[in-house]
């Protein structure tokens, strides 16, 4: 029957591969503004609460619903991702679910006390003293902290699996602490939870960067400003740092994944750093800037170290030369995108110091709102550098994504691929327009800018649309 | 320890088809409502109700497909390499319901809005329908054993799908009356009480239905749902169903929502305890699939957070929902 019916045919792994591509690259986006806002708006309604200024309250108040907002198709992106686990990884689970799952109990927890303590935030603006309102929203943080952590722990899982015991193909045992904090979970965390914060604060920055631009500049526009930037300029520096230990890492965790980022061919000491440039699959490096000496003299602080090159791993079990070019230029990208940020903040950081104000050069504000922008951008760079930098392992060393894919016929999911594409495209616009809504209406009037928003409490009479 | 996560995973089933299913029982009656003046004032009220609660149900969706592939990985594969078809048209009704139920509230011009109710009435009917089809391709015993397409669509799934259809808008009228009181609607609040008894009157006629169908495709399910561990549960249906109807029929608007949930969470449990102790009927037992020990205390860990911290944060929330609002802070 499925013959007649033109379902059987050629592997689903390109079509797989390319739907969890883009469903995975569109939850992504969400993420930032779904772990980090929460703090955002806590520290904005602390300032409102300590100083009692009326302004930082309403600022919070309005964050609060844009949280909401964004949670509520975050959570749409994300049941679709649980459900692509079983429509084109069924094996992925059925093998390594037991542990792999651990991280993704726990996310499901954080994400239930997540929903309904925002529903509390919300609610609680009309209903509760400011103070018992504070300490409520204070378990936004953590929540988010832990739904991160454990996400985090189960990539880290399949990029350095650890705390099972296979025997014949199945798991048999499972050390749970062992599996759900492997290698590289420690890097991976820090590196992902700081470039939230980050990303959160030069987003929400980034729209009053642009209202500054338009001659909106009174306190209410430089508040929402300052304080999502200064959390995130500050962290800027710090994410340098990590981000160069996470690099250091892999070297160690998944040498075929760092000889992708540093398209490096042959182990060798004294290996130069290529900037930009490609690799064709004779291992010569096209266009680019090749600063010798370097890459060796980062890894192992010494010119001699030795980095291990992409021909030392038998062709099927390293990325291809494709591969290794996407994880090479998206790495480029995101290492260029965060010293971009790191100049950026420096300078906001030097104008602080030093005049004791905000910075006024319209040129700064530009480049305030593009920060929001790369960062995102960032993000993204940073995760195709993970994945990508994996294959063609999705259980890195132990199970080939090939071995992972779904019996389903290709064409089955070219079209449900096809299919949510558009239906994320639609979702996207209706999301942009509501949003674009919700600050036309508070430029009017906002007495309780949260009722009837997904979470918030009911509108208080009943009204009929028109 | 292995009985006790089976339990869990029907809970967490059972909370999604009570709590979704009014959801969806709404979108349901959205679709039904017409176009007349009260059509729009039923509609309305739907909204109302359900904005807050938009998409918010999925969290018990989510926590039932982590459990599956934790728990019971192997479950988990086979269940989703037969019967990816009825998972995607589920999914695709629960993000179109999703985005066109987020849609009405900016649509601007009278056809727009028009779409966009049809698109999120017909979307609230697929997702029940679809996901229930999949519990009766399991009840069917032709999960793993037929291919994608005998396991996706056989009579067993459609009654289940059926079934499922009936008890959500059943479901639905009774919340939605709820709501009518709220907000002091007198002729929303009868307009939902006729179509309580509508709908259950619709699910005590597909329930006989489907049971037909099971005691001709799995005579062993309907034994053991009569006459077995699924007896309670399917006499408690059974029995509350017409109670809530009768409620609703005079007006007596004491016990009706409780009851209602009860009366098609038994639907579910009755499922559950007369196919235990098997996952797939006659192929995979609950102890045959189950994941690792240490994998399981780690399960029962989360599930006891969930119960201390979810538990009280709910009874929060529905305390604030009560609560007549303080002065703002900002007048």
């Amino acid at each position: 029957m499925d013959a007649l019916l033109g379902l059987a045919g050629e592997s689903a792994l390109l079509p797989s591969r390319i739907q969890m591509a883009f469903t995975l690259a569109t939850h992504v986006l969400l993420v930032p503004l779904g772990v980090a806002f929460p703090t955002l708006t806590l520290v904005m309604e602390g300032i409102g609460i300590a100083r009692n200024d009326p302004v930082a309250l309403r600022i919070a108040r309005r964050w609060s619903v844009v949280m909401a907002v964004q949670f509520a198709v975050g959570a749409v992106t994300g049941t679709i991702l649980s459900f692509e686990f079983g429509i084109l990884w069924p094996r992925l689970m059925g093998r390594f679910g037991a542990a792999l799952g651990l991280g993704f109990a726990i996310e499901g927890l954080a994400f239930f006390l997540e929903a309904i303590f925002i529903g509390i935030y919300l609610y609680g603006w009309k209903r509760l003293a400011p103070k018992t309102h504070f300490l409520l929203g204070l378990v936004l943080p953590p929540s988010g902290v832990l739904g991160t952590f454990a996400v985090l722990s189960a990539n880290s899982f399949m990029n350095t699996p650890g705390g099972i015991t296979v025997h014949e193909g199945r798991v048999i045992d499972i050390d749970a602490a062992a599996a759900l904090f492997t290698e590289s979970i420690g890097y991976e965390f820090w590196h992902f939870m700081i470039a939230l914060y980050m990303t959160a604060g030069f987003a929400v920055a980034s729209v009053y960067a642009v209202a500054w631009l338009r001659g909106r500049r009174d306190h209410y526009q430089r508040l929402a400003f300052a304080v999502p930037f200064t959390i995130a300029a500050a962290l800027t520096p710090v994410q340098l740092v990590v981000g160069d230990l996470s690099a250091r890492g892999l070297v160690e965790d998944q040498p075929a994944k760092f000889a992708a980022m540093e398209v490096t061919w042959t182990t060798r000491d004294h290996n130069p750093e290529v900037i930009g440039g490609l690799i064709d699959d004779s291992g010569q490096i096209h266009f680019g800037v090749v600063v010798p000496e370097l890459d060796s003299l980062l890894v192992g602080y010494s010119t001699n170290a030795v980095i291990r090159g992409l021909s030392s791993f038998p062709a099927a079990s390293r990325p291809t030369i494709v591969e290794a070019n996407i994880t090479h230029l998206a790495f480029d990208v995101m290492v260029g995108l965060g010293v971009a940020g790191a100049a950026l903040a420096s300078s906001y950081f030097w104008v602080l110091a030093r005049r004791r104000r905000l910075p006024e050069g319209a040129w700064f504000y530009r480049l305030g709102a593009w920060a929001g922008v790369g960062c995102y951008v960032a993000v993204e760079m940073g995760w195709i550098t993970t994945e990508v930098g994996r294959q063609p392992w999705i259980v890195y060393g132990l199970m080939r994504v090939s071995d992972a894919v779904t019996d389903a016929p290709a064409s089955y999911v070219w079209t449900m691929l096809a299919t949510l594409v558009v239906v994320y495209a639609l979702l996207a616009s209706f999301f942009a327009t509501l949003l674009l809504r919700l600050a036309a209406r508070w430029r009017r009037e906002d007495l309780a800018p949260e009722e009837g928003a997904p979470y918030g409490p009911r509108p208080e009479r009943l009204e009929a649309r028109g | 320890m292995a009985d006790l996560i089976a339990l869990v995973l029907l809970l967490a089933i059972t909370a999604y088809s009570t709590a979704g299913g009014v959801d969806f029982g709404a979108g349901i009656w959205d679709l039904l409502a017409g176009t007349s003046s009260r059509g729009r004032q039923a509609r309305a009220l739907i909204d109302h109700a359900m904005a807050p609660v938009w998409e918010v149900n999925n969290v018990w969706l989510v926590l039932s497909v982590v459990l599956c592939w934790t728990a019971f990985p192997s479950l988990f594969e086979v269940t989703f390499s037969s019967l990816y078809p009825l998972f995607t048209v589920a999914l695709l009704g629960l993000i179109l319901r999703g985005a066109f139920f987020a849609f009405r509230h900016v649509a601007d011009d009278a056809r727009s809005h028009r779409i966009a109710d049809v698109v999120f009435g017909v979307s609230s009917l697929l997702t029940p329908f679809f996901f229930a089809a999949s519990l009766g391709a399991i009840a069917s015993g032709r999960v793993g054993s037929g291919s994608a397409l005998e396991a996706s669509f056989n009579p067993m799934t459609v009654a289940f799908g059926v079934v499922s259809v009936a008890a959500t808008a059943f479901s639905g009228a009774s919340f939605l009356v709820g709501d009518a009181r709220r907000y002091a609607a007198p002729e929303m609040v009868a307009y939902f009480q006729r179509r309580v008894v509508a709908a259950g009157a619709a699910l005590i006629a597909t329930g006989t239905g489907a049971l037909i169908v099971i005691a001709s495709q799995v005579p062993s399910l309907l034994r053991s749902m009569l006459t077995g561990p699924g007896l309670p549960f399917a006499l408690l249906t059974m029995v509350l169903t017409p109670v809530v109807m009768a409620l609703a029929w005079r007006g007596i608007f004491r016990w009706y929502r409780i009851s209602t949930v009860a009366a098609v969470g038994s639907l579910v449990f009755a499922w559950g305890f007369a196919q235990a102790p098997y996952l797939l009927p006659g192929q995979l037992t609950i102890a045959q699939a189950i994941a690792p020990p240490a994998t399981q205390t780690v399960l029962l860990l989360v599930t006891a957070a969930l119960v201390l911290l979810g538990v009280p944060a709910m009874g929060v929330l529905y305390y604030l929902d009560q609560r007549s609002t303080l002065e703002s802070p900002e007048a």
